[in-house]
Order: structure tokens, then C-alpha cells, then sequence
């Protein structure tokens, strides 16, 4: 009983790791909370459906939908860039909330895009393949959840293999820390910050289209509950740091599923019981569980 | 110059305010964008369309009567402000309102503390006419509906889930709405009035997406039924996880869930579940028939929702009263009782408590990815 839940929880909270990725890393290099990363997760549900769509006639379901999430991976990945470009690098040298206000207004936007153009109504996505169910030591697992943390958890191996061990990952990791001294010493800060959104993007745009297979159907506001909780998970594992958000999404994805699944009548308290234990974490860690604390950057 | 030119200015502003015809405006106060907008949606074409058939064969009266819509995207809080926009409009003569339970409670008090006439095609919590009986109650009686109540629906799943499905021991899930927690409590009645017992009773939140947790605790219940009070966001989500976790019981689900959008988001779980419908829907009625071939004709392409018929009907029963006292407010809410007429539902009379007398429920099952009606 326990270990299905763990399943469970797993599975939620690497969607949960993936999207707070976005967060954490932008926050890393810039300081601001990206609050339009919940709509670029929608996005990456979207444009896969839309383009599973237009495939399906050409290509069996499982190729279209793997041609789909890569492309969700590019777009959303782009999309992120280009609110980047217009929404966030003009207001650079302002103080430190107007990236803020703008970045909440981008959200709005396209929550509002996807509820004229697209649809107000919850969009069916289809089953791509045939579900297999595994026992294995009486918990129950099946394709998609293994799908889901494998595409999640390899996606996360890469990304911390490329920040820690590549030329621009170093680059990354000198603007997070010191970003004039960075720029001083010869690293193109404006490309960097550029390539933490494309990331961040690429990885919420998965998330999404990931989500819209694992429950079945999408919508325009279908970001904001995984954006918040993401938020919270990457606060949890000490905003800025990646490690932590993969972590802080896991821990909270398994907490929310242990109380709504071994309290009876739990999934009414799951989430005062997960973000309790956040407020508890974070009064006596407030640089959460793997951040550092740092002295404030004047 | 400027005194001619004034003069003309006061000239052209007071032809403006010639005789003109008098408005009477009947309030549309319903879910027209969020979560569940396309049942709104559906509801105000169907007023749409029974004003404008009443408009092509009504005489010059010296009023004319609009549609004014109003959208309180199933939020209470939203509710209460529209309803007090309502009142605040002299024009307005009765209001067809609200969809959501939750957004009629609140907003019932605004129109019965301003004497205002409220017809709800939808809102089914017994409890929005029920607070006109009690002693403390200082308002007339200005809240009626047309749709069945959830005490109906809910104690007859609660016996069909004994006496046919012969299930005793149930687990049931709500979205804690007015509406989703009322009609899973009084299903809960009838079932341990028959003898059943509850073996769970768990609240979700609306906007969720993973019950994951809570099915697979509720699997290793091994209930004999599910019985889901709720709309079809968290059905459809319910009914895929549950089969998802390996849970075969049957489920039941309230009316809320009679739409496609429930078929389309459960997709092929959805097989073998059952919906209790608050009346009969339209394409089962006969006396039906008529509206739903004028309604594809108005409305090429568009299916036709599951509460049309009753907006359409409380909208044709406002009309016929202005036709028969006049568009005035105090009139139309003294003539309301009393009302008796022949419909697209087939009789509507109100009762006590300004309920309709029609108490008809009807199963659907779902096959073949389509609602069929339970002989």
C-alpha cells in the first residue's frame, strides 16, 4: 500500500521536478520568479496534441506522438525565449519586481491566447498506446507511469550532466554566481540568460505534454495548480539550485500522494499537510533543503 | 453663432428622448466562461431561442423584452456581484438563474431581499428552496425551479445501487461543491437506509488532476460501487484513474456528468458507467421533439447540452407571464405559484417550495462511447 502510493508520488512529482526546473534555474541566473513558466508548460500540451493531431493520419500513433513531444520540447522551448526577448530583457536594469509584474501579465496573456484561439473546453488527448499493467511484488505500475519517470528522469541526468560537466553549463553556473564578473570575463551573460529559459522551456514543455498523456485532457488553465506546487518544489529544494528542484519536486509529489492515500479522507488535507511541512522546512531552513544561503546581491 | 449653434445642440439631444418603446429585460445570470461555460453557453442559446420564437408571434404590446446575460463563471463570490448588478437594473422584470448550487444559495438572498422573481434552470441542492420554509425566512417566495432536486437524484442511486447493482458496501467520492457533497450525502442516506454501508466518504478538490492516491486507497477497500457527486472535470478524471488503478466496480455518477465532455476526458473508461439524469432529457421526450428540431435549426452544428430544455423552459414560462400580467416584477412573482404550464418538460407546476412537481430521474449507461438511457 505504501509503496503504491510511492509510485504514485513518484510519477507526480517528476512532473513536478521537471517543471520546477524552470524555475529554479531562471531564478538562478536572474533572481525573478518566472511566473509564465505554468503557461509555457500548457503549451507544451498543447502544441504536442496539435501536432499529434495533424500527424496521426501519416504516421502510427506511437511515431507521431515521439515526433509530438519533441517538437512540444522545441516550441515551448522557444516560446520561452521569445517572452524572454520582449517580456523580461527590456525591463533588465529595473528594479527588481517589474520583471515580476511583467512576467504575471505574460501568463495572463496566454492563458487568455489559448482560451480564445484554441479552446474554453477541456481538450480529450488521446491514449497513444495500449496501457500494460506490471505487478511486481504486489505494487501495481504501468507503461505510462515507467514512461513518465524515465523520459523525467533521464531528461534531469542530461541537464545535470550538461551544467556540470559542458563549456556553457560552466558559463551558466559563473552568471547564476556573479554575473558582471562573468560578463568580464568574456561570457556572452545576455546568450546565457537566453539558454537557461530555452532549457527551462524545453523541460516544462515535456512536462506538459507528458501531464496531457498521463490524465487524458488538456486546458488553457491547466498551468497554474502544477505551477504553483512546482514553484513550491523548487522553494523546498532551495530556489536556484537544480539538484534541489528535482529533489523538492519528488519530495513533494510523494508527500501529497502518502497523505492523500494513508489518511482517510486525506485528499481533502493533502495539500495543507504538504505545505505545512513546506512552512515547517522552510522556518528552519529558509534557504531550503539543498540551497545555500547566500548573502544578498546588491 | 453660439447661441444658434447651442440651440441646435439642445435641439439634437432632446429628439433623442422621443416616445419609445419601454424595455422589459429578463436576466440571464449563468456560467459563461470557466470551467464549465460550455453548459452555459448552451443554456443561454437556448433562452435566446425561446424569446426570439415568442417574439415573432407577439403583438405590438409597447414593451419590448430583451436578454440581458450576465456571467458569474460558477464562482459564489462572482454570483453575489452579479445579482446585485441584477437588482440595481429597474428594467429587469425576472432573472433565469444561476447553474452552479453553489453560486444560487448566495445569490437567491440578493434577489429575494429586492422581490425579484428567480426561475434556476439547473442549481439541484434541495436546500435553494427549502430556505423559503423556514420560520426565519422574511422575504415572499421568489426562488423556483424547474429541474429535479438532488434528494431525488441522490436516493435513487443510493437504490438503484442496492436493489440493482445489489451493492452494498460503496465508496463515495465529492468535489465538496454545494452541489457534488449534497447529492453524495443524500445518496449516502438511502444506501444505509437500505441497508449498505459507506466505506468511504472523501472530498476532492476541483481543480485537481491526480486521484491517484485516493483511488488506490479506495482499491484496496474492495468497494462493491463508486458513487461520484460532481461535474465532469473531476468525473471524467475519476472514472480514467479508477479503471487506471485496476478498480473494476461499477460507478455512478450525478447528472452533472450527462455531457460529452465527460465521455470525451474519461475516454474509453467510461464504458459501463452509469449517470442519473434529473428529468428526461430532451431527445427522450416527445413533447421535446419540437424544440430540439427549431434548436438545430437556430443553431446548425451545435449539440445539443444536457440542460437546454430547462432553460428554454423557465425562459418560456417568464414570458408567458409577462404576456399574461405585464413586465412588472410584483406581478409576475405573485402569478409564479400558480403557474401551470404545458412545455418542452411537460408539466411544470411549482410545489411548496417553488419546486417542480415533475420528479422524473432517468439512468443512462454509458456504451459504446455514447449515453443510453437504463430501461
Amino acid at each position: 500500500m505504501i509503496l503504491q502510493q510511492l509510485v504514485n508520488g513518484l510519477t507526480l512529482g517528476s512532473l513536478y521536478a521537471l517543471i520546477a526546473l524552470g524555475y529554479t534555474m531562471v531564478y538562478g541566473v536572474l533572481l525573478m520568479i518566472n511566473f509564465a513558466h505554468s503557461e509555457i508548460f500548457m503549451s507544451g500540451a498543447f502544441i504536442s496534441l496539435l501536432v499529434y493531431q495533424r500527424l496521426i493520419p501519416w504516421l502510427s500513433p506511437s511515431e507521431a506522438w515521439l515526433v509530438a513531444i519533441v517538437l512540444a520540447f522545441g516550441g515551448s522551448a522557444l516560446l520561452a525565449l521569445v517572452v524572454e526577448r520582449f517580456a523580461y530583457r527590456p525591463l533588465r536594469r529595473s528594479s527588481r519586481l517589474t520583471p515580476l509584474i511583467s512576467a504575471i501579465g505574460v501568463s495572463i496573456l496566454l492563458q487568455n491566447a489559448g482560451f480564445l484561439f484554441i479552446s474554453d473546453q477541456s481538450l480529450a488527448y488521446p491514449q497513444v498506446f495500449e496501457i500494460r499493467h506490471y505487478q511486481w511484488g504486489g505494487v501495481e505500475i504501468n507503461s505510462l507511469q515507467i514512461l513518465i519517470l524515465v523520459v523525467s528522469l533521464g531528461l534531469m541526468g542530461i541537464l545535470h550532466l550538461f551544467v556540470n560537466r559542458t563549456r556553457l553549463g560552466t558559463a551558466i553556473r559563473a552568471t547564476a554566481q556573479d554575473s558582471t564578473t562573468a560578463s568580464l570575463m568574456g561570457i556572452p551573460v545576455n546568450g546565457i540568460i537566453a539558454l537557461t529559459f530555452l532549457l527551462g522551456g524545453a523541460l516544462g514543455g515535456v512536462a506538459g505534454a507528458l501531464n496531457g498523456l498521463y490524465y487524458g485532457s488538456i486546458k488553457y488553465n491547466m498551468g497554474f495548480i502544477p505551477g504553483i506546487k512546482a514553484f513550491t518544489a523548487a522553494v523546498l529544494g532551495g530556489i536556484g539550485n537544480i539538484p534541489g528542484a528535482m529533489w523538492g519536486g519528488i519530495i513533494l509529489g510523494v508527500l501529497e500522494s502518502l497523505a492523500a492515500g494513508l489518511i482517510p479522507n486525506g485528499s481533502e488535507w493533502k495539500d495543507v499537510i504538504a505545505f505545512s511541512i513546506l512552512i515547517l522546512i522552510l522556518l528552519f531552513r529558509p534557504e531550503g533543503l539543498f540551497g545555500r544561503h547566500v548573502p544578498e546581491k546588491l | 453663432m453660439k447661441k444658434v449653434f447651442c440651440g441646435l445642440l439642445a435641439l439634437a439631444i432632446l429628439a433623442g428622448c422621443g416616445p419609445k418603446e419601454k424595455v422589459a429585460r429578463i436576466a440571464v445570470a449563468l456560467p459563461l466562461t470557466g470551467d464549465i461555460a460550455a453548459l452555459g453557453q448552451g443554456l443561454k442559446r437556448a433562452c435566446t431561442l425561446a424569446l426570439e420564437e415568442s417574439a415573432q408571434n407577439r403583438h405590438s404590446t409597447g414593451f419590448r423584452v430583451e436578454i440581458k446575460t450576465f456571467d458569474d463563471r460558477s464562482d459564489p463570490k462572482e454570483a453575489v456581484d452579479v445579482a446585485n448588478r441584477i437588482v440595481s437594473d429597474a428594467s429587469v422584470v425576472a432573472v433565469i438563474g444561476h447553474f452552479n448550487s453553489g453560486c444560487s444559495l448566495p445569490a437567491s438572498l440578493v434577489y429575494a431581499r429586492h422581490h425579484l422573481a428567480m426561475i434556476s434552470p439547473a442549481a439541484s441542492n434541495p436546500k435553494l428552496t427549502l430556505q423559503q420554509l423556514d420560520p426565519s425566512w422574511r422575504y415572499p417566495k421568489t426562488i423556483f425551479r424547474v429541474n429535479t432536486t438532488d434528494d431525488i437524484q441522490g436516493s435513487y442511486a443510493g437504490e438503484f445501487a442496492v436493489k440493482t447493482l445489489k451493492a452494498r458496501r460503496a465508496c463515495i467520492i465529492h468535489d465538496k461543491t454545494a452541489y457534488g457533497q449534497g447529492v453524495a450525502e443524500e445518496f449516502r442516506k438511502r444506501l444505509e437506509a437500505l441497508g449498505g454501508t459507506a466505506l468511504s466518504f472523501d472530498g476532492v478538490n476541483v481543480a485537481d488532476k491526480d486521484f491517484n492516491a485516493l483511488l488506490t486507497r479506495l482499491h484496496e477497500l474492495h468497494p462493491q460501487m463508486i458513487y461520484f457527486g460532481g461535474d465532469y472535470a473531476g468525473g471524467g478524471l475519476i472514472v480514467r484513474q479508477a479503471r487506471g488503478v485496476g478498480e473494476k466496480a461499477p460507478m455512478v455518477l450525478s447528472e452533472a456528468n450527462f455531457d460529452p465532455e465527460f465521455l470525451r476526458v474519461a475516454g474509453a473508461a467510461a464504458e459501463g458507467c452509469y449517470v442519473t439524469f434529473l428529468g428526461s432529457p430532451t431527445s427522450l421526450l416527445p413533447s421535446a421533439r419540437r424544440f430540439v428540431d427549431a434548436y438545430r435549426a437556430r443553431y446548425p452544428g451545435v449539440e445539443v447540452k444536457a440542460y437546454d430544455g430547462y432553460g428554454y423552459e423557465a425562459m418560456a414560462i417568464v414570458l408567458s407571464l409577462i404576456e399574461k400580467v405585464g413586465p412588472d416584477r410584483v406581478k409576475i412573482l405573485a402569478a409564479l405559484p400558480s403557474v401551470a404550464y404545458q412545455g418542452v418538460l411537460g408539466e411544470t407546476r411549482f410545489d411548496q417550495k417553488g419546486d417542480t412537481l415533475n420528479h422524473r430521474i432517468t439512468l443512462f449507461q454509458v456504451k459504446d462511447g455514447q449515453f443510453q438511457p437504463v430501461k
